[in-house]
């Protein structure tokens, strides 16, 4: 059974499937058609890039950094693949050089904040723009359109095994190594513990830096993979069609319980942060909000995301300090000394 | 010089503190008159800062009362209130805003008034009368450690006339020049009708300056004589803590198989434990850093081979570990599973290389690591954070015991801040791994800590080392080692 403090830490940990829920309900009874399985494959389905940049960010944000450059790095692997697909003709060709964008963009934000240890907000800040300019820059502001990439390009972003789109498995794989990585791989363990005191993980022998580099590695590959396949469902490679992801990104991490300040964070809450935002945005469609009011609903949507990431901190925090203060007087023949003489200040 | 006067400066009846369970101090009843330089002596926790902390109204007694100059002070009375009053604490490291300017500090916790002509005139007064030669716009950031003491200690001056002077380790971290200067400032306030109660931990220093000296062990009031009644041998023996009682015998010492060059040489054996002891913040916790990689790539021999290690990662796969002093800062990741706390370095290292992890992965260790150091409380899936603090340390140091076996252990304080059950199975765990081979150096600021562990010890003071050997009076030979070391290299 749970003890009221265990019941708070459960509640604030798993708050958002129960807000998920009361969402889809909500939205489910203003309009029975939003509870459709064709609806629910289309929420699926435009999950897929969001879920594809939110993992890798995930982890990111769980060792205490961030990649704000994630939208801008998607248009522009698009529009360079979509680039390389119109003149060579080449599918394999244009998704190798996208592919080879995404490892070069994020090497370039890893070097700058791990290795010469930058501000990871303000550098990323700045591809943001970097990445944005190119994409322009290189299509001269146009759009690839349909009649420019190669008909099996376009046919992959419609592709199905099965009953299931190519782009759904890709997202469910993608969870999977994230699970994987996360809980049953050494680097889990390696990434939460950077996060939560970085000066103990580098003393332990992890390596920090090297982690941390391979993250934004691996965020800046995902980035131009999502914005590939983005191009292939949309049939063109517009230059913006990243543009925005970064803060829908990182609402779907924050709003999945894991941490701004690093170490806290699980894939299944990602997940939920994931589906959570896609329903309220699909639903508010449903509802014919305007598009508008959904720029602003995702702006708050955000803020609302960091508060609640705050209060759970807090929370989770204050409710184990009580239990183990509990824990304390229980255990009765380990009294320690007061906090004073924990101090290293120590006299002959 | 003395100022007899019938009203004392500072008097503390019966004072009792409390901290939930714990007594701090234990019916503390002294005086202290006008113009006096008081040392304040004591082992860490022997309630030198609570003291500190009452008089300047940072914590409120349990029980007794405090008197300024005869009149009561009332339990809320807060920090600002009693600096009113013409108190004035320094810290080894001064609260002053680094980026602010010297005056900007001056005037910071303030109420301004007057023109800032007025209050130039003010402060370049101050800080005439300290002797401190700085510019008002200067940022405090750009001053050496010594002269930010002084622009602290003139602040205090501001208020008008400075009655009680506290000084907690002012000289812990200057140069012989500064300490003189300050020494010198001291002596003048002191003849001006200021009280100054002055704790070090550097023995010279107070033996010089002060003319009596009150010695606390244990929340208690255990010596107050006058400096001259006092040797540096008595006074160290007025120090030394109950010695633990639990005895160990010297194991079968093995061949020299580490040996290092700097800050002195340096020969460890096999199957030994060997003290390094110093000052606090010395330089032997800088040599186990150095040997752990923390400083510039360090250079010493491990067995036949010549090591460069330049990082921990690098020190780890040789086999020397380092169990960091700060288990909070540098040790323990807060949030994860005390078992993860335990295992996280070893993960490559053992069934899948890291490839399939889950909560059994360790458990074996993590068990024995219970039995082994006697660890209490919660499940190991518990955050670390669930467990007292003997507990955590005890973590720490099964991290850097049980998974792997060292070759080279290095403890930085690793008994600080526990309580005395767990000293007891610390100590007995250190003995069993060096019995086994690992060779063990354990850093430390306290005597008792290394004799109740250690086979012989290094006496460690700037590039000088001076060995050693245990015997009947170990705790009291390290201290009076310390004092030589310290003499010596105070009259170079």
């Amino acid at each position: 059974m749970f003890t009221t403090g265990k019941l708070k830490i459960f509640l604030a940990q798993n708050g958002i499937f129960i807000a998920l829920i009361l969402l889809v309900a909500l939205f489910g009874i203003m309009n029975p058609n939003f509870l459709s399985l064709g609806n629910a494959e289309n929420i699926l389905l435009q999950s897929v890039e969001l879920g594809l940049i939110a993992l890798p960010l995930a982890f990111l944000v769980m060792t205490g950094s961030v990649d704000l450059s994630v939208g801008s790095i998607a248009s522009a692997g698009a529009v360079t693949s979509g680039m390389v697909m119109a003149s060579t003709g080449s599918a394999v060709l244009g998704i190798a050089v996208g592919v080879g964008f995404g490892l070069m963009a994020g090497a370039i934000n890893g070097f700058l904040v791990s290795f010469l240890g930058l501000n990871p907000i303000v550098v990323t800040l700045g591809f943001l723009s970097v990445w944005g300019g190119f994409a322009l820059m290189l299509t001269g502001g146009k759009t690839v359109t349909r009649s420019d990439l190669p008909e099996d390009f376009r046919e992959f972003g419609s592709a199905t095994v099965g009953p299931l789109p190519v782009q759904i498995i890709a997202l469910i794989l993608a969870v999977a190594i994230a699970w994987y990585l996360l809980n049953r791989n050494s680097v889990g363990r390696r990434v939460l513990a950077i996060g939560g005191n970085g000066r103990a993980a580098f003393l332990m022998g992890i390596k920090v830096k090297q982690t941390r580099f391979w993250l934004f590695v691996a965020s800046g590959l995902f980035s131009s993979i999502a914005g590939m396949l983005l191009a292939a469902k949309v049939q063109s490679a517009s230059p913006t069609l990243g543009s925005g992801m970064e803060l829908h990104a990182l609402t779907v991490v924050l709003l999945g319980g894991v941490a701004f300040e690093g170490g806290v964070g699980r894939i299944s809450g990602v997940i939920a942060g994931l589906l959570f935002f896609r329903v309220l945005r699909n639903g508010l469609v449903f509802m014919q909000a305007s598009p508008f009011l959904q720029t602003i609903l995702v702006g708050l949507t955000l803020v609302v995301a960091v508060a609640l990431d705050s209060s759970i901190q807090r929370i989770v925090k204050n409710s184990w300090a009580q239990l183990g203060k509990k824990a304390i007087d229980e255990d009765k023949p380990d009294q320690d000394e007061p906090e004073d003489s924990s101090r290293v200040r120590l006299t002959v | 010089m003395v100022l007899q006067a019938d009203v004392p400066r500072l008097e503390f009846r019966d004072l009792t503190v409390d901290f939930g369970a714990t007594r701090a101090l234990d019916g503390i009843s002294v005086s202290f008159q006008p113009g006096e330089i008081v040392g304040l002596l004591g082992h860490n926790g022997a309630g030198k800062t609570t003291l500190f902390n009452v008089a300047a109204a940072v914590i409120s007694a349990s029980g007794g009362s405090y008197l300024m100059d005869g009149t009561e002070i009332p339990g809320h009375t807060n920090p600002a209130m009693i600096a009113g009053m013409g108190m004035t604490i320094i810290h080894q490291e001064p609260a002053l805003a680094p980026n602010l300017s010297v005056f900007d500090n001056l005037f910071l916790a303030r109420k301004v008034s007057g023109s800032r002509k007025d209050r130039v005139a003010l402060a370049t007064d101050a800080l005439e009368r300290v002797g401190a030669t700085v510019s008002l716009d200067q940022p405090v950031e750009t001053l050496s450690l010594g002269d930010r003491q002084l622009v602290d200690l003139a602040r205090g001056l501001l208020g008008g006339e400075l009655k009680v002077l506290l000084l907690d380790e002012p000289t812990a971290a200057l140069g012989l020049a500064e300490t003189k200067a300050l020494h010198d400032l001291i002596r003048a306030f002191a003849a001006a009708g200021t009280l100054v109660i002055y704790v070090s931990h550097r023995l010279p220093d107070i033996l010089e300056v002060c003319e009596r000296i009150v010695v606390l062990r244990a929340g208690r009031l255990v010596v107050d004589d006058a400096a001259s009644a006092f040797t540096p041998r008595k006074l160290a023996e007025a120090l030394v803590p109950d010695v633990m009682a639990d005895a160990f015998e010297h194991p079968q010492v093995g061949d020299e198989v580490l040996s290092v060059a700097a800050p002195a040489p340096i020969a460890f054996r096999e199957g030994e434990v060997v003290g390094l002891f110093g000052m606090a913040g010395g330089e032997q916790f800088t040599l186990l850093e150095r040997m752990f990689g923390l400083h510039d790539p360090f250079r010493f021999t491990l067995d036949g081979r010549e090591l460069t290690i330049s990082s921990p990662n690098a020190a780890i796969r040789h086999g020397v570990l380092l169990c960091p002093a700060d288990r909070e800062k540098d040790g323990l990741i807060g949030g994860l599973p005390a078992a993860v706390n335990v295992f996280l370095p070893w993960y490559g290292e053992r069934d899948s290389r890291g490839w399939w992890v889950d909560n059994n992965t360790g458990k074996a260790d993590y068990e024995l690591a219970r039995r082994e150091l006697n660890i209490l409380g919660p499940d190991g899936t518990e955050p670390i954070d669930q467990f007292s603090g003997g507990n955590r340390q005890k973590h720490l140091l099964a991290r850097w015991m049980i998974p792997r076996v060292p070759r080279v252990l290095l403890l930085a304080q690793p008994t600080q801040g526990v309580d005395v059950g767990a000293k007891v199975d610390i100590a007995r765990m250190v003995r069993k791994l060096a019995r086994t081979g690992t060779v063990v150096i354990i850093a430390s600021a306290e005597s008792d800590e290394i004799s109740s562990m250690c086979d012989r010890a290094y006496v460690m003071l700037g590039d000088r080392a001076q060995l050693v050997e245990r015997g009947p009076d170990f705790d009291e030979s390290l201290l009076s080692t310390l004092l030589q070391l310290a003499a010596h290299s105070t009259a170079a």
